[in-house]
């Protein structure tokens, strides 16, 4: 799959280039609108990551150009702003999705997934570490043979442990995942969380999944 | 007194009631100083016809007086003066008494008389107060030479009441005038102040239309003639037309400074999370990180607050809003609230009504408000205390209330929680956490209020603090 991003801060568009390229994909890199507008013809191109805000042409113009010449190529569009409505704006002209900045890579990576229009079933809907597993589509979790009730919350931070089994995942990274984006609990709401998967997942049970790393967050292996 | 209107109408009412008593005050001077020359003058003229009258018969008959008397024809002859009219001999004795006079009585008669008497005192003519009780004569004396040896002098006089009669008339019909004239006044001054502030009120009907950035390119209609009025939409037009501008600058600014400041915290962050998941990475160097990273978090989370209000502030609302079940907020917050609760040792209660409460929100909106007064609820709530949140509609409006058993807020400090960047002092953190940008209060005030909504907050130090949420059932604002 072939993915042209057009974005004009060189880092950012290093960064999500390599993440992308890693992820697998076919990347090329612009820095302009009207560069991208020239590449981005005959279909050359299964995706375009657009920065809204770009020199010459804003990323808006080069969204309605693409869509007035018929192209329908999937957009996700990178912007700063916030707001709603400029969000809705983009998604009016022929947007996608959108990805608000500063994103992780991780969400990026997702939407793109989700745009790339490619089978999902590739993608095994249960997740497994050792005896324990959690399927994605029904929600059920099962350690073993016995089945484990989860809060909603529970649930999420241990899907999110378990999409990154055997990665150190950060506190803050668990928190954004599983909360609203605007939540700070100026505490480790996760610990708390942890604490209580523990004794659902851990408890009595060899070997013991989740793990802490001190300072840092959590990891779930077997 | 509170409208120009009424202020100019007082104004030109007492202008012209001014004007009107000015006016009558000279004419009544004026009339009155001709009334008391007129009065001189006939005064003048009677004495002098009467000598005349004298003269001539003196000249025609010899013999005038007989007996110490005026001859009878003679009498008949001046009585026809209206006014005073006394002739005396050349000892000072009365000869002749006109009818007015007689009426006098002997008393006052002689008053008279004496005036006429040689040797002549002073002046021959003056104005007398006849004791006891008036009235006042205008007199004047002539000594009469060509009528014979018996005649001495004659007094002319008149009553000055009948000069001043025709100028207090004057007076009489200005009092009457006066209280017609006042109300003519008013009405015709507050009609004319009508007529003249109606622009005045269409303006202020214009411009308090013109409320935040979203009408600020309204323009008031500006009127062909270049009066006062004209001249002052004018002016607030092209003051508006600058607000306007600045509204435009603050504008681009804000997306400017969004980009400019995510742009680089986008760098961080996307640094930061492929070096975390490095494998491999010594501990010590994944903690840092980790730290790093939360700190990206908060200053992405200070920089959207700060937009966000930046552009609340131009009367933008950036909601996105459906209609949604308050309960499925409500429930989904318990949770968050329940974990928060167990960790500070504090108890959490839930109340949700039966029925749905589906309202129009911008639901991450709501849910940030939630989850804001509930963490604060929690940080400021001792172990072993209690915090609730209740959801309950009360017609046509819907109440969030998150209550606590907490340390609760200074009275002084109350009217300030929800200024931004306002924090009460550190002492009411618990040790060793890091406070906030103070924002959040302003945000949860800004998320009510966009909502057309209000928040309150009530407290009582040591006993503790609710706040109430209150959001219309309809989309509105």
């Amino acid at each position: 799959m072939k993915i042209l991003v057009v974005e004009d801060d060189k880092t950012v568009g290093q960064y999500v280039k390599r993440g992308l390229v890693e992820a697998g994909y076919h990347v090329e890199l612009v820095g302009d609108g009207t560069e991208a507008l020239r590449l981005a013809t005959d279909g050359r191109y299964d995706l375009l990551v657009l920065d809204l805000r770009l020199p010459g042409r804003s990323g808006l113009e080069v969204l309605r150009t693409l869509r007035d010449r018929g192209d329908s190529v999937p957009v996700l569009v990178l912007t700063a702003q916030d707001a709603v409505d400029f969000k809705v704006q983009a998604l009016r002209m022929g947007a996608d999705d959108y990805v608000t900045k500063p994103f992780s890579l991780e969400e990026l990576l997702a939407r793109v997934e989700a745009l790339g229009r490619r089978p999902k079933a590739i993608a095994a809907p249960v997740l497994k570490v050792a005896d324990l597993a959690l399927d994605t589509g029904s929600r059920e979790v099962k350690r073993g043979d016995r089945a484990i009730e989860l809060t909603p919350k529970e649930y999420a931070v241990l899907e999110y442990l378990m999409r990154h089994a055997g990665r150190v995942m950060p506190r803050t990274l668990i928190t954004e995942y599983a909360w609203d984006y605007h939540f700070d609990p100026g505490t480790n709401i996760v610990d708390v969380v942890i604490t209580r998967l523990r004794k659902k997942v851990d408890y009595a049970r060899e070997p013991k999944l989740i793990h802490t790393v001190r300072g840092v967050g959590y990891v779930v292996k077997a | 007194m509170q409208t120009l209107r009424a202020q100019l109408t007082a104004w030109y009412s007492a202008a012209l009631v001014l004007t009107l008593g000015a006016f009558t005050l000279a004419l009544y001077l004026a009339r009155r100083s001709a009334s008391f020359h007129d009065l001189d003058q006939r005064v003048q003229s009677e004495a002098d016809l009467t000598n005349g009258i004298l003269e001539e018969s003196y000249r025609a008959r010899g013999v005038l007086v007989e007996r110490d008397s005026l001859i009878g024809d003679f009498r008949g002859l001046l009585e026809v003066v209206p006014d005073y009219l006394i002739i005396t001999d050349a000892d000072g004795r009365v000869l002749f008494l006109s009818q007015t006079a007689r009426e006098l009585g002997y008393q006052k008669v002689e008053q008279l008389a004496d005036l006429a008497k040689p040797p002549l005192r002073g002046r021959n003519a003056g104005v007398i107060e006849l004791a006891p009780d008036g009235p006042r004569i205008s007199y004047v004396v002539r000594f009469v030479t060509g009528a014979g040896p018996q005649f001495g002098a004659i007094l002319a006089g008149a009553n000055v009441q009948t000069a001043e009669l025709g100028p207090q008339q004057l007076l009489t019909t200005f009092v009457l005038i006066l209280p017609i004239s006042l109300v003519t006044a008013l009405l015709v001054g507050s009609w004319i102040a009508r007529r003249a502030l109606e622009p005045v009120d269409r303006i202020i009907t214009e411009v308090r239309e013109i409320t935040d950035g979203r009408t600020l390119h309204r323009r008031l209609a500006e009127p062909m003639v270049k009066d006062e009025l004209g001249r002052l939409t004018e002016t607030l037009n092209q003051m508006m037309m600058r607000l306007e501008r600045s509204f435009a600058a603050l504008r681009r600014f804000t997306a400017d400074a969004s980009h400019e400041l995510k742009t680089p915290l986008t760098v961080l962050r996307a640094g930061v999370e492929r070096s975390i998941t490095t494998p491999g990475l010594p501990q010590e160097t994944l903690a840092t990180l980790e730290e790093t990273l939360l700190e990206i978090k908060r200053m992405t989370e200070l920089v959207d607050a700060l937009l966000t209000l930046a552009r609340a502030d131009e009367g933008i609302a950036p909601l996105h809003r459906e209609p949604v079940d308050l309960r499925a907020i409500v429930e989904e917050a318990r949770e968050t609230g329940e974990l928060l609760a167990e960790q500070a040792g504090v108890s959490m209660e839930v109340a949700t009504p039966p029925e749905p409460v589906v309202v129009p929100v911008d639901a991450s909106r709501i849910r940030q408000l939630l989850l804001n007064l509930l963490t604060n609820a929690v940080k400021y709530t001792p172990a072993g205390g209690r915090v609730s949140l209740q959801l309950g509609p009360s017609d046509g409006r819907v109440i969030l209330t998150i209550a606590d058993t907490g340390i609760g807020i200074a009275p002084g400090d109350l009217p300030h929680i929800f200024d931004r960047f306002w924090r009460a002092d550190s002492a009411r953190t618990r040790t060793g956490e890091r406070p906030g940008a103070g924002l959040g209060l302003a945000i949860c005030k800004w998320i009510a209020e966009a909502h057309g909504g209000t928040i309150e907050v009530q407290s009582r130090p040591g006993r503790g603090t609710t706040f109430t949420v209150t959001l219309p059932r309809d989309a509105q604002a």
